[in-house]
């Protein structure tokens, strides 16, 4: 049995992948291009000079502080993100339950809402410095340039790096971890020797996703003034609409670097090998069991209390101004419609992206093969182009022949939309958790003479399970909170909640804006609670 | 479809339709004209200012008013790349600039003289492809606390003084912010202009995102002073009366008071001029430009209608006439200049 085990791992090494899950990943992988690929042919048009772009001073002041803050913010994320996600899943916290719940929340906040909340929470004059004005505290540290962008980025990104880890803790073995401890190693050891490089991968993935999030972030970045190349390329996009492609194309290309560079860094993950159907191992934290409650409380004050005590302020006071146009400090007619039409606009979503990208997780997580990476890499270059090229990309492709035409601005498209723009999202997490399947398992049904099929659902799903809810949650969040390419490509009416707090931002409608923020907190805990957290639970 | 109407009181709509209907305003169209025809327009303006509008002319001409809210550039870069397919008939920007876009990309048409005869010849493009549709002031706002009356500048050129040094919060990034330097090089040359960018890069003067960013951080005292479009403190004291800030309109007729416009045109591949046209006309009725004035704190562009509560008359801000279409055309410029400045931290 044994030898028959290894010369099957040794012919799968060898192994030429499925011709069908090559075909399925070349025709996902040139969907993917659309973006990437319009960007490519509107510079050949504008007759952008790339060198000419890359090369100028203008350029590389931007570029420079667009790859150092996301990198700072990468690491930054990931330390947050893997030690919250152990904690959580893997010591005796108090108040699991509630910190799973809230942890991947701070991700669903528009980077435009979620940055104006903390500065006005934050920053100077803001409501903390009101509170504690009395207590003989001077002024706060001014919120902005590269801190104040570090800092709320971070708050807003590490969900990124928590779901995906969190996935993966849920489904270590742990027996390795049984045995550090019983050989008197301390929490922290266990941690650092055992847990780390276990989730070397899906920490990385997380990260890499921080990184191109903030890359292509514009709201956080303009509004705490860091200038860096998303400024540059909406500064351009309607005067110099060659510069501005030019820019957007040096992105995609930044992108497919970084993620080249981490696939050659990081070793995959070996498969898990022993069956897991034991709970998670728990680590008592003895005495550190207060302080360690305390710090996790602390930090989501910070992160998700602040900005939504700030919202709320805006709504009270908004409430309770007198108002002279005749108009109600907030409006709850098309509320709910907005509220049913985010939830399952981003459900759909988050289901089909999951489904698309898994062909390209099993291909890179199984075989060797160029087109997976080429895949992924495209795949990836969706997520790092800022929203509205994503939205025009859409456009074009779809009205550059008389074919989709009927099909612009409908919300099959809108879904699809969606589904490239955050499809990067969901193959990290999903790759982590088609490494979770061990071989053995499937070779074991295959001997017992299960189809195809059957082996995919009765042992695969239920084992990757965990790891798809982690990619289907943070697209999820995503999409809740998606803007530029849900105002270019929803039909006309249709509201969603991000929308709605879009235009009563415009319109300086803080207490509206506040209400629908707090709505879109309140409605993404509780499908990350139903949809991500119960789901992973109820099939482990 | 438009469902949401909350602006004004149900009230002044219904006036507003009766008045349309009864045809005391010659530029609307009679009622029923447009009975079962659609117009589909991509608003940059927010639906907050404007939907009520829109519903009255549904219920003024029988027609539907489709509408697509997002940014005034976003908006006019969709229209651009939809090309011949794009569904919209008629454009609505915050300014000159994204209007301008896409007359330069020649995706506007030429709107008849009925239409844009409505306003005086400085608020609408010479070849006909927008008008004018409500105006704001360029202001600097203050905060009240920390600014004493007397230290206000004269003039928007005093500000490079190093008196003001980071005390100006700025928003070059913004639209009306890139309006307003358009102006000064129309009215004072690009060396002047440059000279004057570079000075407020000398006195370290704050980079906001937006006007609504600089009237709080004004309001918070991050910053004692911005330079802001008249009405974004108004919508900020709705939210919150107490607010230490004020508007400090820069007097004789400074060009730190310039006007700018929102605007509209018809879009070329448009399948129903005419219905474009008279929802355009419906806007500058003097009906829809007084609810502008009330419920937007905008000027309204078409002459014999009072200013928003509040500001003086137009007449007596703007000495400086800068025509808009420098303001449409001379963004390339504009943008080069204030990157060669420096002022963006």
């Amino acid at each position: 049995m044994t030898a028959t085990v290894e010369t099957r791992a040794l012919r799968r090494r060898r192994l030429r992948p499925p011709r069908v899950l090559v075909v399925a990943a070349l025709v996902i992988g040139m969907v993917f291009a659309g973006p990437l690929a319009y960007v490519v042919i509107q510079n050949v048009r504008e007759g952008a000079d790339l060198a000419d772009i890359v090369w100028s001073e203008d350029t590389a002041g931007p570029l420079v502080r667009s790859l150092l803050l996301a990198s700072v913010v990468s690491l930054t994320s990931a330390l947050i993100g893997t030690v919250l996600a152990w904690t959580v899943v893997r010591t005796d916290i108090r108040g699991r339950s509630l910190w799973k719940v809230v942890a991947p929340l701070p991700l669903v906040f528009p980077s435009f809402v979620g940055a104006t909340a903390l500065i006005s929470g934050f920053a100077t004059g803001g409501l903390l410095e009101q509170l504690v004005e009395p207590l003989g505290v001077g002024s706060l540290p001014e919120l902005s340039g590269f801190r104040g962008a570090w800092f709320v980025l971070t708050l807003f990104t590490y969900p990124y790096v928590y779901l995906p880890v969190a996935a993966r803790l849920r489904h270590l073995p742990a027996a390795p971890e049984e045995s550090a401890r019983l050989l008197g190693r301390r929490p922290l050891q266990v941690f650092t020797s055992v847990v780390l490089p276990q989730s070397l991968t899906a920490i990385s993935a997380g990260a890499l996703l921080v990184f191109l999030y903030t890359i292509s972030d514009f709201g956080a970045v303009q509004l705490l003034r860091y200038d860096t190349l998303t400024r540059a390329i909406f500064a351009n996009q309607l005067a110099n609409r060659a510069t501005s492609f030019g820019l957007a194309l040096l992105l995609g290309i930044v992108a497919i670097v970084v993620v080249a560079g981490e696939r050659a860094l990081i070793r995959r993950d070996p498969p898990t090998s022993g069956r897991n159907r034991s709970r998670a191992l728990q680590i008592p934290l003895g005495p550190l069991r207060g302080p360690v409650t305390v710090a996790v409380g602390a930090f989501f004050l910070v992160a998700l209390v602040g900005p939504a005590a700030s919202l709320l302020h805006w709504l009270i006071r908004g409430l309770s101004s007198e108002r002279s146009r005749g108009a109600t400090a907030v409006d709850v007619d098309g509320l709910w419609s907005a509220v049913v039409n985010t939830v399952w606009v981003s459900i759909a979503a988050a289901v089909v992206t999951v489904a698309v990208v898994l062909p390209v997780a099993y291909l890179n997580a199984r075989y060797r093969s160029r087109t997976g990476t080429a895949a992924n890499a495209l795949v990836v270059s969706g997520f790092a182009l800022p929203g509205v090229v994503i939205g025009l990309a859409f456009v074009f492709w779809v009205l550059s022949t008389d074919l989709f035409v009927s099909f612009y601005q409908t919300l099959p498209l809108l879904v699809l939309a969606y589904v490239i723009h955050f499809g990067a999202q969901a193959t990290g997490a999903s790759g982590v958790a088609v490494g979770a399947i061990p071989p053995h398992l499937d070779d074991a049904a295959r001997t017992l003479g299960a189809g195809r099929l059957r082996r995919f659902t009765t042992i695969e799903l239920p084992i990757m399970a965990p790891g798809l809810g982690a990619a289907g949650g943070l697209v999820l969040l995503s999409v809740m909170k998606e803007l530029p390419a849900t105002l270019f490509l929803a039909p006309i009416g249709f509201d969603t909640l991000a929308t709605r707090i879009w235009s009563a931002m415009e319109t300086v409608s803080y207490a509206q804006a506040g209400l629908d923020s707090l709505v879109l907190l309140a409605v993404s805990g509780l499908l990350t609670w139903l949809l991500v957290i119960r789901a992973a639970e109820h099939l482990d | 479809m438009l469902k949401i109407m909350r602006v004004l009181p149900v009230l002044l709509v219904l006036t507003l339709a009766a008045a349309a209907c009864g045809g005391s305003d010659d530029s609307a169209p009679a009622t029923g004209t447009l009975e079962g025809k659609t117009v589909t327009v991509y608003s940059g303006r927010g639906e907050d200012l404007i939907a009520a509008v829109f519903e009255a002319f549904e219920t003024a001409t029988g027609a539907t008013v489709d509408v697509r809210y997002g940014g005034s550039d976003e908006m006019a870069l969709l229209i651009d790349t939809e090309g011949d397919r794009s569904p919209a008939d008629v454009f609505i920007s915050q300014s000159p600039g994204a209007v301008g876009f896409l007359d330069q990309n020649d995706r506007l048409t030429t709107m008849s003289d009925d239409v844009l005869q409505r306003v005086p010849d400085t608020y609408r493009a010479d070849d006909g492809t927008w008008v004018g549709l409500t105006g704001r002031v360029r202001v600097l706002v203050y905060n009240t606390d920390l600014v004493s009356v007397d230290e206000l500048p004269g003039s928007v050129l005093d500000l490079t003084d190093p008196a003001y040094a980071g005390k100006v919060g700025v928003a070059p990034s913004n639209g009306s912010f890139q309006d307003f330097v358009t102006a000064m090089r129309a009215d004072l040359g690009d060396d002047a202009t440059l000279e004057w960018l570079e000075g407020l890069a000398a006195n370290d003067s704050p980079n906001y995102a937006k006007n609504s960013a600089i009237v709080d951080a004004v309001s918070r005292g991050e910053v004692a002073m911005g330079l802001v479009n008249h009405y974004y403190l108004a919508e900020a004291l709705e939210e919150d009366p107490d607010l230490p800030a004020a508007n400090h309109v820069f007097p004789d007729g400074d060009l730190g008071s310039l006007l700018i416009v929102s605007a509209a045109g018809v879009v070329d591949s448009t399948d129903d001029r005419e219905a474009a046209e008279a929802l355009i006309a419906f806007l500058l009725s003097d009906d829809a430009q007084r609810m502008s004035a009330d419920a937007e704190y905008e000027y309204a562009l078409v002459p014999g209608i009072d200013p928003p509560a509040g500001l003086e008359p137009l007449e007596d801000l703007a000495a400086v006439q800068v025509d808009l279409d420098v303001l449409a055309d001379g963004l390339t410029g504009t943008l080069a200049l204030i990157e060669q400045s420096g002022i963006v931290e």
